[in-house]
């Protein structure tokens, strides 16, 4: 029972002592996922992809077969604002959140969410 | 402010003789901005609780009575053990028990911890531990060192000891801005100098000054990440090349975080595609000689890492261009040119020169990121 509990005890130990780690290149690249919907009952999920590459902001939702392209995201550096629309088969979707503590690298998004003639909210995290 | 710790009966006499010791550097591996506020200083008076003699940074805790009679404890950081016992400072220097009157810098939050500039046993009055001076630079100028064919050596000669110690600046700044005024971690004195730094694009200003809002805090460095880029020849606990001819390449052995090492090769390779990199913390870097100075083109690197003091941001796309030469002796010229179109809005240039420690070998510093959790108070 010891001997089989020590190295559980120390696989915890070394995964609690995991170093936070800190934000990493340009805030909004990378891949996020999270949910988007008009009330907790009737959620999303979401998986979007941006990539900064100089000159613009671009993004994938959901990338795959139904990806949707998202051809440019705005950021207001001085208040860390993220605004995109992009078309899809369910209507346009308009977005506008904040980025929550751009020194973490598991950082948020959130705001509010509309698509057609739903609205709600959204978050979604970086992966 | 001042607090005046409980008297304390002294338990011995051992320690009369002062020992007074340089400790090679205030930085940690976290950048002691971000800690300790070099504004306020403090005094503290107590009796010796406990000695925790452990990397990368020693302390000693004291308990200290204030004027309502209340005893706190203190941790009281001395600086890096490997370094201070090599200038004589041992774990036995001090006992449980003793008093010391500390002077020194306390942290920014409500720890009751402080930097100590300097420990002295009350009874004695004499010093056990002043905090250090940087080294002056070396007085001669001698020939800089070659090989039989007469290329630059940028190690040692035959026979000799010695590697490659301080830099000349705190912090890698565009060349035409070069009087910048930051601390030693690279906090910008004023922050309205940060166009001065470099040509940042609007998002890399925003976190450049972000990160200098909030002291550094989140410097990767504090976690033992390894200081890629620039950054590593500005480490404290310096750097050596060990220049391998017969195979092409040049080891960059690093002193300081994790002790890492990085290849540059020399051996006529092309450098490879950025697209297809593996992306890492030194990059992947080939080299070759321009006369007297060796040039180093580098790519491949990870976000996970500031390359400079300071936290200048960068990202994938980062391409440096090091040219790296020895006018003399005791004088390593280093200058580097970033190109980074997404993050700055065009190529840009710095540099520094990094003095020879001559006669020594590497100093030891293992970043183990456990003097966190010592003090967590």
């Amino acid at each position: 029972m010891r001997s089989a509990a020590l190295p559980l005890i120390c696989a915890l130990v070394v995964l609690s002592a995991r170093a936070p780690l800190a934000q990493e290149g340009h805030p909004l690249s990378g891949t996020w996922s999270g949910d988007w919907g008009a009330g907790p009952a009737k959620r999303t999920h979401v998986t979007m992809v941006m990539v900064w590459d100089g000159t613009s902001i671009t993004g994938t939702i959901n990338p795959g077969p139904d990806a949707i392209v998202v051809p440019a995201i705005a950021l207001d550096v001085t208040t860390w604002t993220v605004r995109f629309e992009a078309d899809a088969k369910d209507g346009r979707i308009a977005v506008e959140g904040r980025i929550d503590d751009i020194a973490a690298t598991h950082r948020t998004i959130a705001g509010s969410w509309r698509q057609g003639s739903a609205k709600g909210d959204f978050k979604l995290t970086r992966d | 402010m001042q607090y005046v710790g409980t008297a304390f009966r002294r338990t011995g006499t051992l320690i009369l003789a002062a020992i007074v010791i340089a400790v090679a550097t205030l930085h940690g591996q976290r950048p002691a901005s971000a800690t300790y506020d070099s504004e306020r200083q403090i005094r503290l008076e107590g009796s010796i609780t406990r000695i925790d003699w452990v990397n990368p940074r020693a302390f000693v805790f004291i308990d200290v009575r204030d004027a309502s009679g209340t005893v706190a404890n203190w941790a009281i950081d001395i600086g890096n053990p490997i370094e201070l016992e090599r200038r004589q400072w041992k774990r036995s220097s001090v006992r449980i028990g003793d008093v010391v009157v500390v002077q020194g810098t306390p942290t920014r939050g409500p720890a009751r911890q402080a930097l100590a500039r300097s420990v002295m046993l009350k009874t004695s009055r004499k010093p056990l531990f002043t905090a250090p001076v940087p080294r002056a630079a070396a007085a001669r100028r001698a020939p800089t060192p070659r090989w039989p064919d007469g290329q630059v050596r940028l190690g040692p000669p035959p026979g000799q000891k010695g590697y490659w110690g301080p830099a000349s600046a705190k912090a890698l700044v565009e060349s035409s801005a070069a009087s910048v005024r930051m601390n030693d971690d690279g906090l910008l004195a004023d922050l309205s100098d940060a166009d001065r730094i470099a040509p940042f694009q609007p998002w890399s200003k925003a976190v450049y000054l972000h990160r200098q809002r909030t002291l550094l805090k989140d410097d990767p460095i504090a976690h033992c990440m390894p200081p890629g880029g620039p950054r590593q020849f500005m480490s404290p606990n310096g750097f050596q090349f060990v220049e391998q001819r017969e195979v092409g390449r040049v080891l960059v052995l690093l002193g300081g975080g994790n002790r890492n090492w990085r290849v540059i090769y020399t051996d006529g390779r092309p450098q490879g595609q950025a697209a297809e990199a593996v992306l890492t913390f030194y990059g992947t870097s080939v080299g070759r000689w321009e006369k007297d100075a060796l040039v180093v083109d580098s790519i491949g690197y990870n976000e996970r890492f500031w390359f400079s003091n300071g936290g200048l941001p960068h990202t994938e796309a980062l391409h440096l261009t090091e040219r790296f030469s020895r006018p003399d002796f005791d004088t390593l010229k280093y200058e580097v040119t970033v190109d980074d179109p997404r993050t700055y809005t065009r190529p840009w240039k710095g540099g520094w020169d990094v003095q020879w420690v001559p006669g020594e070998e590497i100093e030891e510093y293992f970043c183990e990121e456990n003097a966190e959790a010592t003090f967590v108070r």
